[in-house]
């Protein structure tokens, strides 16, 4: 029986927002909503403030006395959300289906590794300590030599968390064999054959190993016991809506998000990936219809140095160099900072639309033009975007945009043809998540589709045009 | 035992897509499990799908006359990324104009070809070749 609300609670790296939903089939609704920093040296406490402050109690009640009238869902992507390390062989077959598959179930890819193995690489997968290490090589019937081989090399390395085997099934039984006694699991092959995708498998079980495994390392476990349930991902909860979004509204489908944060920027689409034509030719991996990439050197403040290194030609024309370094290196120190002057405020729309261009084009295909002796052809490669009707913009400096000035800005500066085609959406519209609530419905679209939909898209806000000075 | 794999394409800005259908029908029809990368393709494209499947041989055609250009160091990747034994056959229109078909023969085989076929080869014995060479 479905209950009559639920409470739905986030625990971000900066703050630990939560909801109280009504779930009543004709007319879903907010009840309530809160807030509070998070508590990064116990998550418990945030959590506790949030839930307390939803049921109407004090906001130091102790989490053993609060007693919620409705269910409570879960997410987190504190301390670091999910770091995953890819291993592939391919760089662009397997090597980038693995880490699709990795960001897709809400992970971000610390390391990626390509053919065998070397010691520097084990070092560097040592040094970076990644919450799962995704194995994946070779079809199914193909290459076994390469992951056989890693497999060893990993069974030698000091890594000993959770590792899913995602390879040829030929060398499963071996590699399980040679991995003995380390906590592996066997999935079927992401990759079973040339061109043929198969990432559910490998989704569903890190979902479940951040479940089982990582949520005591997050610090989570006082939770999960409290109330037995799971702690899920953030990210995963936003591309279970992204998925339910056309599915419930049909007219709501081309979509994308973009979640742009301190430390991170997620770039989310849910359109065919390719129309297929006689004069366009598709090169590289066939993409989803539902994809999540996820950019970790674009970022307003934890990121904002690797941002001015990655978005270099951004800073480049409108900023006095100096001063952006200056507030950059504040913003490292400082990741709570928000900007006060206008020429702050400036810096941070800057930084913004760098992120979102950035996030953009890397999440997007692009096509060139080329001539052959049987006449023109365009070559694809990655996802065509330019289906898309909408953009929504969520996390905090998106969430709270006046107008589409920075999106329109960057996604314009994308359709800024070069020779190489970015497929960017065309002109689309967009929207503002301006309640923060894609992440707590996040929580919801997987046990109740058809009201997270209704409550996400009545909870957007359109932007308007912004207003050029003239 | 399993089917030996080959990997299938027509190389380089080539887009003749038709001929490149009827042979991964006749391939998968003589037993082979074929991986068809299609037209308008690279050589690491090839190299890259050969990797992954453990393929025993590469088939490349080329249709348009610029085979050599496009073909030209194909052996020298395989060897560079490892492949140092697959087979490597080619077919089709190889170069443009009317040069005898043993000169080309001879010239694929230099760059490392082991099968060179002119546009009309018999394909059933292309096959026996294939059957009879690649690694069990």
């Amino acid at each position: 029986m479905t209950p009559a609300s639920v409470i739905s609670i986030d625990i971000g790296s900066t703050f630990t927002k939560g909801a109280l939903f009504s779930l009543a089939p004709t007319r879903p609704s907010v009840i309530r909503r809160a807030a509070c920093p998070t508590t990064p040296d116990n998550l418990t406490r945030g959590f506790s403030r949030v839930l307390a402050m939803l049921c109407e109690l004090p906001a130091d009640t102790p989490l053993h006395d609060i007693r919620p009238a409705a269910p409570v869902r879960i997410s987190s992507s504190a301390k670091g959300g999910l770091a995953i390390a890819a291993i592939g062989l391919v760089p662009d077959l397997t090597l980038q289906l693995a880490r699709l598959a990795a960001m897709s179930a809400g992970g971000k890819v610390v390391k990626s590794f390509a053919y065998t193995l070397t010691e520097s690489d084990i070092a560097g997968l040592e040094h970076a300590r990644p919450d799962i290490v995704l194995f994946c090589g070779g079809t199914d019937g193909g290459n076994t030599a390469y992951v056989i081989e890693n497999a060893a090399r990993l069974a030698a390395s000091r890594f000993d968390g959770p590792i899913i085997y995602a390879g040829n099934r030929a060398a499963a039984d071996r590699v399980a064999e040679i991995l003995r006694p380390r906590p592996l699991t066997i999935v079927s092959n992401l990759m079973p054959e040339i061109n043929v995708l198969n990432l559910e498998p490998v989704r569903e079980k890190i979902r479940e190993i951040f479940l089982q495994a990582i949520v005591a390392g997050k610090g989570l476990s006082e939770i999960v016991r409290r109330f037995e349930t799971g702690v899920r991902p953030t990210p995963l909860g936003v591309y279970e809506l992204m998925e339910a979004i056309p599915r419930v509204r049909p007219d709501w489908d081309n979509l994308c998000a973009v979640d742009l944060g301190g430390a991170t920027t997620d770039f989310y689409s849910n359109t065919d990936s390719f129309g297929e034509t006689d004069s366009v030719v598709l090169k590289g991996i066939r993409e989803p219809r539902l994809k999540r990439t996820v950019e970790g050197d674009l970022g307003l403040r934890i990121s904002a140095a690797a941002l001015g290194e990655s978005a270099a030609d951004y800073f480049a024309g409108p900023l006095n160099e100096a001063g952006l370094r200056e507030y950059v290196a504040r913003l490292i120190e400082e990741p709570g900072h928000i900007a006060v002057t206008d020429c702050e405020r400036n810096m941070d729309d800057i930084m913004a639309e760098a992120c979102v261009y950035h996030a953009a084009r890397r999440h997007a295909g692009s096509f060139r033009e080329t001539y052959t002796p049987q006449g023109r052809v365009h070559i694809q490669t990655g996802k065509d975007l330019r289906r898309v009707r909408r953009v929504i913009g969520s996390g905090g400096y998106l969430a709270s945009c006046k107008d589409n000035g920075i999106m329109r800005r960057a996604f314009r500066r994308l359709s800024e043809t070069g020779p190489e085609v970015v497929l960017a959406p065309e002109d689309p519209v967009f929207y503002a998540d301006a309640d923060g609530l894609f992440p707590l419905l996040g929580n919801l679209a997987a046990i109740e589709p058809e009201v997270a939909v209704a409550l996400a898209l009545e909870n957007l806000k359109p932007l308007e045009q912004e207003k050029t000075p003239c | 035992m399993q089917n030996p794999t080959i990997v299938l394409g027509v190389i380089g800005a080539d887009c003749h897509s038709v001929g490149n259908k009827i042979l991964e029908i006749f391939f998968s029809g003589e037993g082979f499990k074929v991986v068809n990368l299609g037209v308008m393709v690279s050589q690491s494209e090839f190299i890259d799908a050969a990797i992954e499947t453990s393929a025993s041989a590469i088939l490349v055609s080329s249709l348009y006359g610029h085979g050599e250009i496009d073909c030209q160091g194909l052996r020298d990747r395989c060897i560079e990324k490892g492949l140092d034994s697959i087979l490597l056959y080619v077919g089709g229109n190889l170069v443009v104009g009317k040069t005898p078909f043993d000169e080309v023969e001879e010239k694929f085989k230099e760059m490392g070809f082991d099968r060179v076929f002119p546009p009309d080869a018999d394909l059933k014995q292309v096959a026996a070749f294939l059957q009879a060479e690649v690694q069990p």
